[in-house]
């Protein structure tokens, strides 16, 4: 035998294990989250500091925790633990968190966005606020008062099944157009205004396109930014106004996505699907438009162009839309440390911690009526910035049914399929629609 | 089998002694072994136990006998997702060995000592990068605005296409990224194979009168045969899993057209709650894994040299 054939004799031994190992680790994977299922315990409940967790990426972790030492100036007797979790999407934030909850980390203060609030609320994890709020009446009516009442209204409907109050609504986004105020005047093209219209706003992308070869607008399939902004200036929606039903075969929602292949076939739009960076083409003249709620600021501000760019409203065919999600701060039910929670909680929505909002990283829009039309938000920021706060009063909370990150998967690869060509509107709309149907 | 049973009866007639010197050997692999109960061996008993269950991670599971693996054959979702997975695979093993080998004899035979050097490393370097990184990479080449492949290929007249965003491309897109991440590693296992063929073999077939091809075929691919069959199986099991790039270069799509078995199961147990469905799938991963895998050793026998 040659020392090759031994050597291979001997892996074959070593390789079957090493196949089952795998093999095993596989099947296993799917599992893994089963150990500590069961009890409550662990956590902040069990541990002498109060534990916030909250979707904050790198970039906002300083700003985030200027907050924090605020919090624990006022309130020395507290011990905070906060903990961001750096992810970019709701979808993904929320599969974490659930997957430590089932396994047994429970914090006792945790953000939530609009599309997990009723998912969290309807699942019995969170404590109903009630009576913190009877008993802290004066102050919540404060904090009320300088909300626009929409905000609270759909707080009331959509973030609970059961009558009580898990969460009080906070900072929040909703969909404006940021433009290019260069291109604009270069192609000739009157800048938009708060009346404008889908028409108009084709026309703008052919005649910059034709006057200056940049791109009009960036069609893109992102939920929240790129499609309901869409379908609700169109006066239809993605499912019906309880989460009960998609409604995404909806000749509206059809032609709104036809609207959009449009724009990417007669290439006023880039293609979609690539890692085009919306902010830094506008700053280099060669997108006209793209969509945004707070966020895209870090972008301007980095680029230097706050002065370049303005703010509209979106531009409308059947009725004036935009999605909103907004913030809450729940008090977990298995939390040890509920007056504690509490007095954070009074903290976040004081005009303290509002006001914090205003800057933190630029990403949302504060709560408070009189912080979002106060110079700490306006200043620094392109024309037409308090559009976003002004937009609460026609918009419409994110349709966020249980499975959220699944219908937002769905909706957007359906959404992609018609962007790029590669299935025509109603079939691939339609599929979704199937889709989107066995998903609630 | 002979020695083994051997061993066995050495090991019950053993004295105090003896199994007292055993006891270093326990120790050592004891760490090894309990590594493998709690993050392999439980979870796989509690992946068993989980797919009989509806469970969303946040309520209570509720006990679902055999439902999950109803789902499992009606689920179109599911079928898709391991025919895309099968034809995954099968690519990925054709191209890794049938081409891995080719590269292999081109550098064993036509290369000098430094040369050799040099292209066995730039062969198998980007397998040292990461799945992420090497994802996001290809991402940014294969962008349709201003990627790198884009540009050069439509500055040379050639037809380009929105690869990641076409049901047709997608997936042979992911097999020949998949293929330039791995191949260093297939054409490493080949290549040492290939330096294992003793020269005299070579020597004596050439007196013989053997030509290149008849060399090749008689001497190079018997010796060689258990280092391919490695190469292979490896190759079919690592294919099986496959997940990163479909996350981060497709998310599955389009039309579900990149939906791995890996990447379905991840969707399954968390993004749709479905806990108990996700365990079945993963099951069933493990069991088509073993098969395959059983059926490789299987016809191994009529071709691996022994």
């Amino acid at each position: 035998m040659t020392p090759a054939l031994e050597r291979s004799g001997l892996s074959r031994r070593g390789f079957l294990r090493a196949a089952g190992g795998t093999a095993l680790a596989v099947g296993a994977s799917g599992a893994l989250t089963a150990c500590g299922g069961g009890d409550d315990s662990g956590g902040g409940s069990s541990t002498k500091e109060l534990s916030f967790v909250y979707m904050g990426t790198a970039e906002q972790q300083a700003t985030w925790n200027k907050l924090f030492a605020k919090f624990s100036e006022q309130h020395p007797e507290i011990k905070l633990k906060a903990e961001g979790i750096p992810l970019s999407n709701w979808g993904d934030f929320f599969n974490k968190l659930s997957t430590r909850l089932a396994g047994g980390q429970v914090p006792d203060v945790i953000q939530v966005a609009t599309e997990g609030q009723r998912l969290f609320a309807s699942k019995g994890l969170l404590a109903p606020l009630d009576d913190f709020i009877a008993k802290d009446k004066a102050t919540i009516d404060e904090y009320y008062a300088d909300m626009d009442p929409n905000l609270i209204e759909w707080n009331k409907k959509y973030s609970s099944t059961d009558g009580k109050t898990y969460y009080l609504p906070g900072e929040f986004n909703t969909m404006c157009m940021w433009y290019s105020k260069d291109l604009f005047a270069k192609a000739g093209v009157p800048e938009p205004t708060a009346k404008w219209t889908w028409d108009d706003f084709r026309k703008a992308c052919d005649q910059i396109k034709a006057k200056t070869g940049a791109f009009g607008y960036a069609a893109d399939s992102a939920y929240f930014a790129a499609i309901m902004p869409w379908l609700l200036t169109n006066g239809t929606s993605s499912f019906n106004d309880d989460w009960s039903k998609p409604t995404f075969n909806d000749p509206a929602v059809i032609e709104a996505a036809e609207f959009q292949r449009a724009l990417v076939a007669d290439k006023l739009s880039p293609p979609p699907g690539g890692t085009f960076d919306a902010p830094t083409a506008a700053a280099q003249g060669k997108l006209a438009m793209f969509g945004g709620g707070r966020w895209p600021i870090i972008s301007i501000r980095n680029l230097k162009v706050q002065n370049k760019i303005g703010i509209v409203p979106w531009p409308v065919k059947v009725e004036q839309g935009s999605p909103v999600g907004w913030n809450g701060y729940p008090i977990m039910k298995a939390s040890k440390k509920k007056d504690e929670a509490w007095t954070f909680i009074k903290f976040l929505i004081s005009k303290e911690g509002s006001s914090f909002f205003a800057q933190l990283g630029g990403t949302i829009v504060p709560a408070r009526k009189s912080i979002a039309n106060s110079e700490s938000f306006l200043t620094d920021a392109p024309k037409g910035t308090e559009s976003l706060y002004q937009a609460l009063s026609y918009a419409t909370p994110i349709p966020s049914p249980d499975k959220g990150a699944a219908v937002q998967k769905a909706i957007e690869d359906g959404w992609k399929q018609v962007l790029t060509g590669n299935a025509a509107p109603a079939d691939a709309l339609g599929k979704t629609q199937t889709a989107l149907e066995g998903l609630v | 089998m002979a020695t083994a049973v051997a061993e066995l009866q050495a090991a019950k007639q053993a004295t105090p002694q003896q199994r007292r010197d055993w006891l270093p050997g326990y120790l050592f692999i004891g760490p090894a072994v309990l590594l493998f109960l709690v993050f392999v061996a439980a979870p796989l008993v509690a992946a068993f136990g989980l797919s009989l269950f509806h469970w969303d991670l946040l309520s209570t599971p509720e006990f679902a006998g055999l439902d999950n693996f109803r789902q499992l054959v009606t689920d179109e979702a599911t079928i898709r997702a391991v025919i895309n997975t099968f034809v995954f695979a099968t690519a990925s093993v054709v191209t890794h060995i049938g081409i891995g080998m080719l590269l292999a004899l081109g550098v064993h035979r036509t290369m000098t000592r430094g040369t050799k050097y040099f292209v066995r490393t730039a062969y198998f370097f980007p397998f040292l990068v990461s799945w992420a990184a090497v994802a996001l990479i290809w991402k940014y080449v294969l962008d349709p605005s201003f990627g790198l492949a884009t540009h050069y290929l439509s500055s040379l007249g050639l037809p380009v296409t929105n690869w990641l965003a076409s049901p047709t491309w997608a997936l042979p897109t992911l097999i020949v990224v998949d293929w330039w991440h791995t191949i260093g590693y297939t054409f490493i296992i080949l290549l040492a194979g290939l330096q294992t063929v003793p020269a005299q073999l070579h020597e004596a077939a050439r007196v013989d009168g053997a030509n290149a091809w008849w060399r090749f075929w008689s001497v190079t691919l018997p010796v060689m045969s258990p280092t391919i069959f490695f190469a292979t199986v490896i190759t079919f099991i690592g294919a099986f899993q496959i997940f990163d790039p479909m996350l981060i270069m497709t998310n599955g799509g389009p039309d579900g057209a990149t939906q791995s078995i890996v990447m379905y199961t991840y969707e399954k147990g968390f993004q749709s709650f479905e806990v108990g469905y996700a365990a079945a799938l993963s099951l069933v991963l493990f069991l088509v894994i073993m098969i395959a895998t059983g059926l490789q050793f299987r016809l191994s026998r009529r071709w691996v040299h022994q």
